[in-house]
Order: C-alpha cells, then structure tokens, then sequence
C-alpha cells in the first residue's frame, strides 16, 4: 500500500457537491421505500388475482370443498388446510418442548464454553435448505418410520412433519433463550435466596418470567411450519387426501390423525408447488387459484406474525 | 408467589435437577445429532462409501491421517489433546468392531453403516477435526493451516472464474480489461504521484466510457485477439503486478519489479508446462492464479524455522495417498465407488444414472446468486444506510422509518413460496422478463432475501461508534462525506458477512424458482441473464422421484455438492467476522 494514506475528499464548494449529496439521499430514501412497494406489490398480485379466481370460481366451494385436483379444475382448500393443520401440530410437538428444554440448558445451565458450541450448531439446524431436510425425509427417515408403522406409504406426511419440527427448533430456542436471558439476576438470587434449588428457579422463576418472549417464539415456529414448503413437497407427495371425518358421540366432528399423518399429502405450500406446471404464463383458473392459495397462506402467517408482536409486547414483563 | 401461609421444608432431592439437566441437554443436542446422522448417511451414499472393501478405511487412516496429525501436532503444546487424540484413533477401531459383533449378536444390524464407516465418522473425523481446529494454535499446525486454507480459497477462486470465462467472452473481458480497467488504474496512479492533478477525480468516468466503449466495440466488430495474448496481457500481468502491489515487501524499484517479474514468469511457463499434460492451457493459468496466494504465503512463511515444517503439508498429504494407493492396491482392496465425481460436476444431467451430472444447475445457481448479490448488496445497504444514517426521530422521515421497521420485520416471516407468486405475477408475466430466466429468477431471490442483508447491514452499521461519526462531522463533513468516509467503511466487513450469510439462504432455495416456472433439468448451461435457468435444488427436485439408483447414489451426491457450497460461502463469512472481531479487540 503507498505510504501516506489518502486524505478523503472533503470539498463542499459547488453546487455539484450540493446535487450529490441530494442524489445520494434520494437513493437511499428509494431503497427503503422499495422495501414498502414490496409488501404492497405482494398485497396487490394475490388480491387482484385471487378476484380474478373467486369471479369464476365459487368461493364456498373453495373454502368448503373436500376435493382438491388441479387437473380437472376442482379447487376445495379443505383436505390441504387439515394436512397443513396436522404437519404444524406435529412439527410442534417435536420443536415446542425440545426448543424449550434447549432454551432453559443454554440460558441457565450450559457453561460459557459449552454454549459457545452449541448455539452455532443449533443455527446450522435453520441454514440447512429445505429441500435437502426433505429429500432426507424421503430418503432416510421414512424406511426408519416403516420399520414403526408397517404399511407406510413412501410419500407421507409423518416424516415430513417430523424433518420441520427438527428445522424449527433453533427458532424456538434462539428467541426463547433471548427471553430467558433478558430475566434479570435479582429474581434468580431471590429464588435461590427462598432456598430453590436451580431446577425450581429455572422451571418456578425464570419460565414464568419469560412467558411472553417464549410464546412469541411459539408462534413464529408454528408460522415458520405452515408456510415450509419443500420438505413437504418432496416428501409427501402429490395427491391431496380427504381423511374420513367421523363424530365423538354422534355430535363433534373429528379425524384420526393416523389418516392424515400416515398417508400421502398435500399441505397449501406443497399444492402451489405441485399445481405450477405447465400453468404460469397466466389466464387459466389454475394459475388464478395458486394466488388464492397464496392469499390464505399470507393472510394467515401474517396475522400470526402480528399475534407474535403483540404478545412479545403487550406481555412484555418490564424490569 | 406464596407468602401468607407457611410453607414447609420438604426434603430437597438432588435427582429431579439432575434428570433435568440431563433432559434439557439432551433436548439441546437431538437436533443437531439427528441431523449429523443423516449427514454421515448422505455423505456414505454420495461416495459410494459402503462399496470399499474391509482394510480400505484402516490403510487410508494409517497412511494419511495419522501422519497429518502428528505434523500438526507437531511442536503443539497441548499434551493433553495429543494423548487423547491418539489413544482415540487406536482403541475407536477395535472398540467399533465389538461394538458392530454384540449388536449382531443381539441381531440388531445397522443399515449401510459397518464397523469401519462407524469407526471412521465416530471417531477419525471428530478427532481430526478438533485437531485442525486446535491446532491451529500451534506454529506447525498454524503454517498448515494457513497454507490449505489459502490452497482451498485459491481454488475455489480459480473454478469461479473457470465458470466466468465459460459464459462470458474472454474477448469481451480483453476489450473491458484494455478499454477501461487499465486507463482507470492508470488514472488513480497518475494521481498518487501528482495529487494536484484532475486525473485522479476522473477515474470513475474514465472506466465507465472505457467499459461502453468496449461493450460497443464488442457488438459490432468482432474482434478475435489470439489467446495467448489474452491471457499474457489481459489475465497475468495484471496478476502478477496485483501481486507485486500488495506484497509490502520490496520497498525498491528493482524488489517489486523483481516480484513482478518472478510471478509472471511462474504464470506464463507454469500453465504452457499445464498444457502439455492434458489440460488446456488457458484453465492451467486460471488454477495458478487461484494459486498465488498460497505461493506467497510458502515464499514468505519458508523464512521462519518452526513454521517452515507446516508447508510439508501439502506433500504428506501427497505422499499418502501415493502410499495408501499402493497399499490397497498391493492387498487388493477395492476403494469405494463414489457418485460424486468429476463426472458428476462436469456433466449435464440425464436419465442414466451413471452419466447423470449436475454441472447446468451449479452454472446456473451461480449466475443467479450473482446478480443477487449485486441487487441485494446494493438494496439492502442502501435502505440500512438511509434507517441509520439519514432517519430522523419524529416527522414525516421519523414516522416512515417506523412503518419501514416493521414492515422489514413482516417481510422476513412471509413464506418464501409467495416470494415465488410475486416474481410470478410481477417479474414473469406483468414485467416480460420471462418465466425462469436469471433475471426473473435474481429479481425474486433478491426480494426473499432483501429483509435478512438489511437487518444484518444495520447491525453492523450501529456497532460504528458516534464518537467516529462526530468526529467525522466536526472536520465539517457532509452526511454523505461522513458516511461514505467513515461509516461505511467501518462496518463493511460486517455487512458482507451479513449479505454472504443471507446469499447462503438464498442459494437454498427452491420454492420461489419452481413457481417462477425456472426448469428443473437442463442439459445446458445458461448463456446470458434472460436465458432460462436451472439450480442446484431444482435438479435435485427434478431427481427425488426418479427410481434407484438416483434416490441414494445421485440425489446425495447433489445434496452433498450443495452443502459444500454452503459450508465454503458459511465458511468465508464466519472468517470474515472472526478477523474483523479480533482486529477490533
């Protein structure tokens, strides 16, 4: 490198600098802005397409229909809206607790150096694709899952179900852990002080204190699962299954999660994927109906994104 | 809680926190164990790991791990690790083999996995992976270190731009190198000896005429300058001269030309020496570029004594594998049949399994985080700068912000899959950029991924102290002055850490490309930016269903390939940061 370094150019003399400097501004007001035109771009496509697909297309049918084929033009959201309720469930009971337990071991048991370790390798578990989670699925825990469940399909929703609740669980624990961490030492020195041992100041003191960070953290998993796509495209198949809805004492209506789990299925994300060939230059009612999905999808994470904020917020204990 | 009424004092039991320590840890690790297993399973499926022969593993282990070990442990002071590492490659192998015996015995058998391969993942990969990583502290190990590590960079380097000259014209790259990179260099050196002169200030125009002229030039006439030429004038001098530049050894005229000189001459008869084995000449040049570093770093470590031992690296690992082949070879064990070969990065895709190759999609994922990077480099630092540096606490700017916050903090939780919709309606069809070109398939990528690189770009933005700032303003800097002067600089590495983080997550990604309608296969590789593309997810999407053998010899192959590519983008982030933490403390 030369010798004496550079001086930076600090003239202020024209009106080039003055021009400049407003052109810099505007440029970076533009960039933000740009991030705004997103959403609404995002907002206005699947509105405006989703108008298009209801104008043709009955929206009780769609809402209500139990029949889910894209080639033959029959659009009902029912049978990808229960798998997409059974793989999130699943996934939850996989991530919720082990993201949980995770969150409690790093922030009130793990040494500097064991946590040091382990965090990086808890985010691996998130920067993983999610192709490569499904191909697994497919691959190498299904034969396993055959060994438990006997007669179970190739494509099915169990193995999928459990790959994102795996791939959700640094989600839960990074944010639940944030949370914990924020507790201030005097509420674990009052605790110890009451003659609590560690595990009752961790479950009696530091959990209920937290509350609202690690309920926050639940919904974005539980977001983060309904909008996973390729693990359940790849895993799960292609056909759209109804499961036989039956009713508990003649009156509640329910289904047998086997059904669901241990079959072939669609969720929305994976239906969008699979509906796409051959219809994306635009104009047909198949092409429209991916933005309906697309709408439900989007409506839904968003209001549990929201939901999200205003728990973190509203519950928010303030030290 | 409860104070009223008197509690009493049970007796206090140490085993319900015990298991509970045990649990929440255990929970800590399933994940990250679940997912190294399945790794180890890939990556046995993708080289064929499970075709080598008994003793195959051993001979290999013996031959050249062993060996790297001891020089890298070599003059290490850390006893403690040497005996655990060796005792543990000594008793894992028998200790394996028991184990695999009762499991039969009880007639559990592991599938794919024999004792070697449990041997080999249980124990030889983690000891050798903590002794490179510890023994990096060590000067041996250090040197070692440092020289793969420049070897490894180089490489990759070299195939990058083995990638380029495959899908721009080197005559273009003659015309730009000629027309525009060289008069602006020219410029700014100009400037460095004559600091009054005007030259210096026109370096950015001079370079930007030089490159339309050049782009025009290109279109019209066509232009064929003979490749030697190409390479000497427009690949190795400037090399070597780079070379030369950043070596602050040669304080002298005669030094740096005499630097200058050496390099060029290496280049120049090291890749005709390249071309007379086989492999054109032209990609010899490229892969001696990619290694110059490395050469450097020999040149200038080969000085001091107990280093200079870690630059055998490179031959111990050489003369192992001389040694294990012959070995084997001698014994007549058969090695394992990897599907992850040259074959397969160089071949396009097919129906055969054996010919199968994934070289369009790697092409094409590279194409497409290019222009994603550019695009969300630029968008992205640009909105953190204007969130950081140009907002303002109430107002009209005060209450933009705001909105924008959230509205960033809502786009990062949006699916990607409706990513994909939006470069659909918008980019594909509304805009006429096409269903799955580069550019529609960039556009998007760089949309998903725009969220992630701005809130990573703030961080790094707020940790530049005020003081800097302040200082900045107070020498009566302009806010553009300041930031471009003093806050931008301050903070790059970490916003490129941030934006190679979030390029990682963008490479990954498949949904948004299949509803952009990207082809799953091609057999060709991408020529331009508005032609259509194919990726590394979306071969492996095109080949998940496809019957045995793909599912575990071809599919984890790409798998494996994809994961590598993250491991070395990951990789160079997480060294990026390390650096810049420890130049900071």
């Amino acid at each position: 490198m030369s010798a004496e370094p550079d001086a930076p150019d600090l003239t202020r003399d024209s009106a080039l600098s003055d021009l400049r400097e407003r052109g810099y501004a505007g440029f970076f007001v533009g960039c933000a802005v740009l991030t705004l035109a997103t959403t609404l771009s995002i907002a206005a496509m699947l509105l405006l397409r989703s108008a298009e697909f209801f104008s043709e297309y009955d929206a009780g049918s769609f809402l209500t229909g139990t029949t889910f084929r894209a080639s033959n033009e029959v659009f009902g959201i029912l049978p990808l809206a229960l798998a997409t309720l059974f793989v999130t469930i699943t996934a939850a009971i996989v991530a919720l607790p082990i993201g949980t337990l995770t969150a409690i071991y790093l922030s009130e048991y793990a040494s500097g150096r064991v946590r040091a370790i382990l965090k990086p390798l808890l985010e691996i578990l998130a920067g993983v694709p999610t192709i490569v989670y499904g191909i697994f699925a497919l691959v190498y825990v299904t034969p396993v899952l055959q060994l438990l469940f006997p007669g179970l399909p190739t494509f099915n929703l169990l193995s999928a179900s459990l790959m994102i609740g795996i791939m959700t669980i640094p989600m839960v624990s990074s944010i639940s852990e944030d949370a914990m961490s924020a507790v201030p030492d005097d509420l674990r020195q009052a605790g110890y002080g009451l003659g609590a041992t560690k595990f009752e100041v961790s479950t009696g003191v530091v959990v209920p204190a937290s509350v609202s960070g690690i309920a926050s953290s639940y919904i974005l998993a539980v977001s983060r699962a309904i909008g996973e796509t390729m693990i359940i495209a790849v895993a799960a198949g292609t056909q759209a299954n109804m499961p036989t809805v039956r009713e508990a004492g003649g009156v509640i209506p329910y289904v047998h999660p086997g059904e669901v789990l241990l079959e072939p299925g669609m969720t929305i994300t994976s239906a969008m994927v699979h509906t796409r060939g051959g219809e994306l230059t635009g104009g047909s009612i198949a092409y429209d109906a991916l933005f309906a999905l697309g709408l439900t999808l989007f409506v839904g994470t968003l209001v549990l994104n929201v939901a999200s904020d205003v728990v973190a917020e509203r519950y928010r204990e303030e030290y | 809680m409860a104070t009223e009424h008197e509690q009493e004092f049970g007796a206090v039991s140490r085993v319900r926190g015990k298991v509970f320590e045990a649990v929440s840890f255990g929970s800590s690790v399933l994940g990250i164990v679940a997912l190294a297993v399945l790794l180890v399973f890939v990556v046995v499926d993708a080289f064929g790991l499970a075709a080598a022969d008994t003793g195959w593993i051993l001979t290999y282990v013996a031959a050249l791990v062993v060996p790297m070990l001891a020089l890298w442990c070599y003059r290490l002071d850390d006893q403690w690790l040497v005996r655990r590492a060796g005792a543990a490659l000594l008793v894992g192998a028998p200790a394996a083999f028991l184990l695999e015996t009762a499991l039969a015995a009880v007639g559990v058998s592991i599938p794919t996995l024999n004792w070697e391969l449990l041997y080999l993942f249980a124990v030889v990969v983690p000891v050798t992976g903590t002794v490179l990583v510890t023994g990096r502290d060590g000067p041996v190990g250090g040197a070692a270190n440092g020289l793969f590590g420049r070897i490894l960079g180089g490489a990759v380097f070299a195939a990058g731009l083995v990638v380029v000259f495959e899908i721009l014209d080197p005559q273009l790259w003659f015309l730009v190198y000629s027309l525009a990179v060289l008069p602006a260099v020219g410029c700014v050196a100009y400037a460095r000896q004559n600091p009054t002169s005007i030259l210096g200030r026109l370096r950015i125009p001079v370079g930007v005429l030089g490159l339309f002229a050049a782009v025009a030039i290109h279109r019209v006439f066509l232009i064929t300058v003979p490749y030697w030429v190409f390479h000497v004038w427009a690949l190795a001098v400037p090399v070597a001269v780079a070379t030369a530049w950043l070596d602050d050894e040669p304080e002298t005229d005669a030094g740096w030309m005499t630097t200058a000189g050496v390099t060029l001459l290496v280049l120049v008869v090291g890749s005709l020496a390249i071309g007379t084995q086989g492999i054109a000449a032209s990609y010899g040049l490229l892969l001696l570029i990619g290694l110059v570093p490395a050469g450097r770093y020999a040149f200038d470590t080969a000085g001091t004594s107990p280093e200079r031992i870690g630059l055998l690296a490179p031959l111990v690992l050489g003369i192992g594998i001389v040694i294990g082949t012959i070995v084997a070879n001698a014994l007549g064990i058969a090695g394992p049949d990897p599907w992850l070969d040259s074959g397969f990065l160089t071949n396009p895709p097919s129906g055969t399994a054996s010919e199968a190759g994934f070289y369009p999609a790697i092409v094409g994922s590279v194409l497409v985080i290019a222009v994603v990077a550019v695009l969300s480099f630029a968008f992205g630092v640009g909105t953190a700068i204007f969130l950081e540096e140009y907002t303002a606490d109430e107002g009209l700017v005060g209450s933009l912000t705001r909105l924008i916050q959230i509205n960033i903090a809502n786009l990062a939780a949006v699916p990607s899959v409706v990513y994909g919709l939006l470069g659909l309606a918008l980019f594909a069809n509304m805009l006429g950029f096409g269903l799955g070109t580069v550019v529609t398939a960039g556009l998007t990528l760089s949309l998903l991924i725009l969220p992630i690189t701005i809130i990573s770009a703030q961080e790094a933005l707020r940790a530049v102290p005020d003081d800097l700032r302040r200082g900045s303003d107070a020498m009566g800097a302009t806010r553009w002055q300041t930031t471009r002067n003093v806050v931008v600089p301050e903070a790059l590495p970490g916003i490129f850490t941030g934006t190679i983080l979030a390029l990682g997550r963008a490479i990954g990604e498949t949904a948004p490309l299949l509803l952009i309608g990207a082809v799953t296969a091609r057999t060709a590789a991408p020529s331009g930016v508005f032609d259509q593309v194919s990726a590394m997810p979306l071969q492996l999407f095109n080949w998940y269903g496809q019957p045995e053998p793909f599912p575990r010899g071809v599919v984890p192959a790409g798998v494996v390939t994809l994961l590598l590519v993250l491991l070395v983008m990951n990789g160079t982030a997480i060294l990026l940061r390390n650096r810049y933490e420890r130049s900071d403390g």
